[in-house]
């Protein structure tokens, strides 16, 4: 069944190489007109996701869903809607960032006249055009990658660490033109592992751990669902404000910090209800000394997919 | 045809397509070279009519072709090769496929744009061997009235059509050997292996390495005459022309038909 308002749906996906499981049952839902961020540690099955949404590779079993259409064995032409820049980009060597995008365009989906010097203009490449791309430094090779990828105008993009070797002006440049392309309507699904810049670009963020999706949704409201506030107090009053804590936010979200001085309670709360705790702290007679509030996706990540380092001290 | 265009422009730009045309060219020049040296220094006179008699025209025609489709055969297999895995290891197949081009097609334009390369350095190459001919018999005096003799036209135009046939199988092979290798130089040895590989097999088993795809060549290249009906084995051992060159367009079709079909079912990584 062909799922509205999604550009992009998997259910079930799961792929094996050998013994080893890439997938496992991956079930991704990215909105239409969206920058999907799609996160995961190494391993964790995002290029394989993407080969899969490329047909590249088949999966061997669950489905895929592309612009709302069913996408499988022998349904390459939904890809012409799909522009797509996996791994490292890939170019012949012997000929110019234009000849490349010619020769590019030759195949898949028809690209109009003029499309070639348009992509190049977008990606601020133009200049550099003519040159060969065994000359190109590894930032220009990746702004190439971005032009092959909007070659055809596509309607969903997906994009496997497209800010490698940028630089920050590129960065920049990147995000601006990507949050264009959503503001168009256009899906963007970015694989990235510079969380913060996934966080300044993405609306909804998707994190795969061992084949399978284990947290997706919106940024603001992940980060609402797993905020932390961080209170210090005197090291005498932790057993006096854990509990208050408790009560305000409930059992089993408050945890003490494992510092050596052990005076930090974190409550995994929305970031909004710092002065809601406080005020219940100060209710029961223990003064904060400070106040921390808000999340990150990166303290997001590590703590959804396992791989941070064990930060988690003893549960009050 | 945006695809055989496509190919054929960036094949021009390619520096393997110029080595190896300027290889095959190079070998050529070196062998006329060598020839008319000899000509004018064998001691044994049998010798200095044997070398008189490969720059004498009509005969000229036909060795220089035979040389040339001997030498480039090895080349195309190499070229054949060199192209399809440098697709794979460029990721450049991967990025087409992204695009949703045809798997299969993809992979048969590939070896059509290579063919085409391959026959212009063929034609390339027998042009200058055919000019390296004409310096030589001049040089050593040999007599140039039977250049054009239509009498030998016909055939001629026969063996070019099979030279054409030849280099077109051996890029495919070539290429096909590459396709499954995924691999630019396991693709290239390969090719120069089985290449190798069967004349010297062909010294114990005959039987069997007639009907493999350059001892067939080596057949039909043996002359114009011969024609399907006839016996397909030769007094020689070989296959008669007519068959081989059925032979060779089997495998043509073998060869094209494997790297389609292996593009086609590939899992596309790295």
């Amino acid at each position: 069944m062909v799922e509205a308002g999604a550009a992009l749906v998997t259910r079930g996906l799961a792929k094996r190489y050998g013994k080893r499981i890439a997938l496992d049952g991956l079930d991704l839902r990215v909105p239409a007109g969206t920058v999907y961020g799609f996160l995961g540690p190494n391993g964790a099955g995002k290029t394989t996701t993407m080969r899969i949404l490329t047909g590249l590779i088949r999966p061997d079993a669950g489905t895929v869903e592309l612009l709302g259409r069913p996408f499988g064995r022998g349904d390459r032409r939904v890809l012409f809607d799909v522009g797509a820049l996996i791994e490292a980009p890939s170019f012949y060597p012997f000929l110019s960032g234009r000849e490349n995008l010619r020769a590019l365009a030759a195949a898949g989906a028809p690209v109009p006249k003029g499309r070639v010097d348009e992509v190049l203009t977008l990606v601020n490449l133009r200049d550099r055009a003519s040159d060969r791309v065994s000359g190109y430094s590894m930032g220009m090779r990746q702004r190439l990658g971005i032009a092959a990828a909007l070659l055809n105008d596509p309607k969903l993009l997906l994009l496997d660490e497209p800010a490698n070797g940028l630089d920050p002006a590129g960065i920049v440049g990147m995000r601006d033109t990507l949050r264009a392309l959503a503001a168009q309507g256009r899906t963007v699904l970015v694989s990235s592992h510079i969380l913060s810049e996934v966080e300044h670009l993405a609306d909804v963020v998707g994190i795969v751990a061992h084949g399978r999706l284990v947290r997706e949704g919106a940024i603001d409201a992940l980060l609402a669902v797993d905020g932390e506030v961080r209170i210090r107090v005197a090291p005498g009053e932790v057993m006096i404000a854990g509990p208050v804590l408790e009560r305000v936010v409930g059992a089993g979200t408050v945890r003490l910090d494992d510092t050596p001085a052990r005076d930090w309670l974190i409550a995994r709360c929305d970031p909004s209800r710092a002065a809601e705790l406080n005020r219940a702290l100060a209710e029961a007679g223990v003064f904060a000394s400070r106040i921390e509030a808000g999340a990150t996706l990166e303290a997001l990540f590590l703590e959804v997919t396992g791989t941070g380092p064990d930060v988690h001290g003893g549960t009050l | 045809m945006r695809l055989v265009r496509s190919n054929l422009q960036r094949l021009i730009r390619r520096p393997a397509t110029l080595v190896t045309y300027l290889l095959l060219i190079g070998l050529i020049l070196l062998i006329y070279l060598a020839i008319v040296v000899a000509a004018q220094q064998a001691v044994d006179p049998q010798s200095a009519l044997a070398s008189r008699l490969i720059l004498t025209f009509p005969d000229a025609w036909f060795l220089t072709l035979s040389m040339v489709v001997g030498l480039g055969g090895l080349l195309a297999v190499t070229y054949g090769a060199s192209i399809a895995g440098s697709e794979w290891a460029w990721g450049t197949l991967k990025a087409s496929i992204a695009r949703g081009e045809r798997r299969a097609w993809y992979a048969l334009m590939g070896i059509a744009g290579a063919v085409i390369m391959a026959w212009a350095g063929t034609l390339l190459a027998y042009t200058v061997g055919i000019g390296a001919a004409l310096v030589g018999a001049n040089v050593i005096k040999a007599t140039s009235d039977t250049l054009l003799d239509p009498a030998n036209a016909g055939q001629l135009v026969v063996l070019l059509g099979r030279a054409g046939l030849a280099i077109a199988m051996d890029v495919a092979v070539g290429f096909t050997v590459a396709t499954i290798a995924r691999s630019q130089l396991a693709g290239i040895g390969a090719g120069i292996g089985l290449y190798l590989g069967e004349g010297i097999i062909g010294v114990f088993v005959p039987g069997i390495i007639r009907w493999a795809p350059f001892a067939a060549v080596s057949a039909m290249m043996s002359g114009a005459d011969g024609a399907l009906g006839e016996a397909a084995v030769t007094s020689t051992g070989r296959l008669d022309p007519g068959t081989a060159t059925l032979v060779v367009a089997v495998w043509l079709v073998v060869a094209c038909g494997l790297a389609a079909l292996w593009t086609e079912r590939a899992e596309i990584s790295g």
